[in-house]
């Protein structure tokens, strides 16, 4: 048995660490947030696409690197509150090498080089992420339909489209894509619904895609735990630091009973968020029969957990926690929007009772 | 990172699942709902299992084979802890001599005491409990009162202990006593003091459960023999911190399989009464089977990094939290959940027979402030992890 990272995946969280705050650091996110026309740092997406970082989750031989070592970037990229489709991206460039023919090869390889933004277009109701049959159709040669929380579709290359037909894909149209942005609190994360009556390839078979988006969104959800992971940690350090540092009454405030325990409480949702999703990544990466309900298991704890640490952090900053200026409210803002997708809390645990150990003997 | 059991691992856990199978006549839920059984009777049948468990060599099993251990992994005992609880085995009436005196004589006491002592605890035909706490030590417990002043050769014990498991039934008590007013931890010292004796009182305490399960005792001049003092004069916290930290492993997986299986019994309760198809019912029941697969994650990987010999970190204290706050969670849902009948006592007319869910209820409540409470075990997270400032 071993739970620490072995050396290269140390190494992996190291340098991914490193690199993300010398070019990614929160301003980055900040400028998203308030001004970046384009929506995302593109350069910054170049340069992890030339490093290999989109294509992790392909397999060993087309240069991936397995759920652990997503988990452990997706875990830094948590940690400063990373801006654009990157989870999304590393789940398009898995569905298209789950297909076969000539344009699923092309979209992936351009993809995992960073040459084409491509995202997973799937959800269809604005107040769900839950798994639903698909209401878009694919019918020569063009797929018709509407999707919702496409992330940076406005600027996607292509969308991988789930239809009832199987999964398709969509290139931009000439004409641009008939989006409009549905503008959530996360500033950073930009989504847009799209009217699809579009030229399109077929990908897959119904049943292929079925198994693929699965797939995916287990993978997603994965994904997005361990973001949750890395903000929780983040959103701790940020509240001891300050709450080390603040006086009132002649102490630190961090000397404070109630508020050390507050701490205490946050790290140990934290801390358990790392088990649970570092055990999923592991149950996922070996094959383990059990790794649906993993990850289940894991984000169905990091949703709450997430939304607690996070809550906590601005409490304990009081005021200035409540400000635009200080960084608290991101990651509370991130980890909400983290929850929210890839299967609602709720979808998940219940996905966990019903494979859950307790109910199969039953 | 690898988190499943190697090929040994899991032969051991199958050896102890079918050792189980074939030598627990059923599971102690059963032995208390029995109307023949009285408490003194109930020990004799957590003896008569501890004596099983003792010729089948799972007893003390890290100790070396000379003190009637197997020399065995934190791994393998972890696999017992949690086939034990899954099949709701008796806990073992010397399970405090065996996780915290054993290691200490063993690492810190001499070779008579050893040879003196180990062979009946393991047998249960002495049965210890642990002299710790004192009315106005718990928490604080290097604050110790009870003082141990010399006699001749021996010692003179006089003061008071108190929430004394097992005291009630126990022929021997592991007590630290103040030998130096003067010196905080360093006047402390171990002793090993006979129950049957003249200046020992031991008083039954009523539980919120209704049984006396624990004690309080009384010391008025009780005689400690020199050669009972364990390790040297004033050595006493540093033997009691040492072993205290000893059994971290043991519990990992043995908490979560307890409340598995009693989860397992929410759920046939809740099937039976065709409630478990309801959205209300299955949000409830979904959250404690994900919280409790975290504690299993946590126990995980607490138990993976004391088998890569990786130094105890924040674990211990987050484990105490989480399997101590949950079960009172648990078992608030699961008495909700079932209405009433979750309020029947295990001998009611009509009691669900799965879990004593009465029993489970209250005894949550004890999880919460024994072996460190969890206000102190946050004080712990919050200056040893945390590293958070001091209060001038």
């Amino acid at each position: 048995m071993q739970f620490e990272l072995n050396e290269d995946q140390a190494l992996l969280q190291s340098s991914t660490r490193e690199l993300l705050d010398n070019e990614a650091a929160l301003e980055q996110t900040r400028s998203v947030m308030e001004e970046s026309s384009e929506g995302y740092p593109k350069d910054i997406y170049a340069q992890l696409a030339e490093l290999g970082y989109a294509g992790l989750l392909l397999s060993e031989e087309d240069g991936g690197l397995g759920p652990i070592a997503f988990a452990i970037v997706m875990s830094e990229m948590g940690r400063v509150a990373f801006p654009g489709p990157f989870l999304e991206l590393s789940l398009a460039i898995r569905l298209l090498s789950g297909c076969s023919g000539e344009v699923a090869q092309d979209w992936q390889a351009r993809a995992a080089e960073g040459s084409a933004l491509v995202v997973l277009a799937r959800d269809e109701d604005l107040a769900s992420t839950d798994p639903a049959a698909p209401q878009a159709h694919f019918a020569d040669g063009r797929v018709q339909g509407s999707k919702v929380f496409v992330p940076f579709g406005a600027e996607a290359d292509a969308l991988v489209v789930s239809t009832a037909e199987g999964l398709a894909l969509v290139p931009r149209p000439g004409t641009g894509w008939n989006a409009a942005p549905l503008t959530t609190f996360d500033h950073a994360q930009r989504f847009v619904a799209v009217e699809l009556d579009d030229e399109a390839h077929l990908l897959a078979e119904p049943e292929t895609s079925a198994t693929l988006l699965t797939e995916a969104l287990r993978l997603g959800a994965l994904g997005a735990s361990a973001q949750m992971m890395g903000i929780m940690e983040r959103s701790l350090e940020i509240a001891v630091a300050y709450t080390s540092e603040r006086e009132a009454f002649g102490v630190p405030i961090g000397s404070f009973q109630a508020l050390q325990h507050r701490c205490a409480d946050m790290l140990i949702q934290a801390e358990s968020a790392r088990s649970a999703t570092f055990r999923a990544a592991w149950a996922e990466e070996s094959g383990a029969e059990d790794a649906a309900y993993l990850v289940s298991v894991a984000k169905a704890w990091a949703g709450p957990a997430g939304r607690f640490v996070c809550g906590q952090a601005i409490q304990l900053l009081g005021g200035v926690g409540f400000t635009w200026e200080y960084d608290p409210h991101i990651y509370l803002k991130r980890i909400k929007t983290l929850e929210q997708f890839h299967g609602s809390t709720t979808w998940h645990v219940e996905n966990a009772l019903v494979n859950a150990p307790v109910l199969a003997d039953a | 990172m690898d988190l499943q059991f190697s090929a040994e691992q899991l032969e051991f856990q199958q050896e102890v699942r079918d050792w189980i199978a074939r030598e627990l006549p059923r599971p102690f839920a059963d032995e208390v709902r029995d109307p023949a059984h009285d408490a003194d009777s109930l020990v004799e049948v957590r003896r008569g299992w501890q004596r099983k468990l003792n010729d089948a060599g799972y007893l003390g099993m890290r100790w070396a084979t000379e003190w009637g251990g197997r020399g065995a992994t934190e791994v393998e005992e972890a696999i017992l802890h949690a086939e034990l609880n899954r099949a709701d085995a008796p806990i073992v009436p010397n399970f405090l001599g065996i996780s915290l005196l054993g290691p200490a004589l063993i690492h810190h006491g001499s070779e008579e005491q050893r040879r003196r002592f180990i062979p009946k605890m393991l047998s249960a035909d002495e049965i210890w409990c642990q002299g710790f706490s004192e009315p106005s030590s718990g928490s604080d417990l290097a604050s110790l009162r009870t003082r141990a002043e010399p006699d001749g050769d021996d010692f003179r014990i006089t003061g008071q202990k108190v929430w004394t498991t097992f005291g009630p039934w126990a022929d021997w008590i592991f007590v630290l006593a103040r030998t130096d007013p003067d010196d905080r931890h360093g006047g402390i010292s171990f002793f090993l003091v006979p129950i049957d004796q003249e200046g020992v009182e031991m008083r039954p305490l009523k539980q919120i459960t209704g049984e006396s399960e624990f004690g309080e005792v009384f010391f008025d001049g009780a005689l400690a023999r020199r050669e009972h003092l364990v390790g040297q004069l004033g050595e006493g916290w540093r033997i009691a911190m040492t072993v205290l930290g000893y059994e971290r492993g043991a519990s990992t997986l043995a908490n979560p399989a307890d409340y598995e299986r009693q989860l397992g019994g929410l759920v046939s309760a809740l099937k039976e009464r065709g409630e478990l198809e309801h959205a209300a019912v299955r949000e409830k029941l979904g959250k404690l089977v994900v919280d409790n697969e975290v504690m299993r994650a946590n126990g995980l990987r607490t138990l993976a990094n004391i088998a890569a010999g990786i130094a105890p970190g924040p674990e211990s204290s987050i484990e105490k939290i989480f399997w101590s706050e949950y079960h009172q969670r648990m078992t608030d849902a699961a008495v909700e959940l079932l209405g009433p009948q979750g309020m029947l006592e295990a001998r009611s007319p009509n009691a669900r027979t799965e879990v004593d869910w009465a029993y489970q209820y209250l005894w949550s409540r004890a999880g919460t402030i024994y072996s460190g409470s969890s206000e102190i075990q946050r004080n712990i997270i919050a200056k040893r992890v945390l590293r958070m400032p001091t209060a001038r």
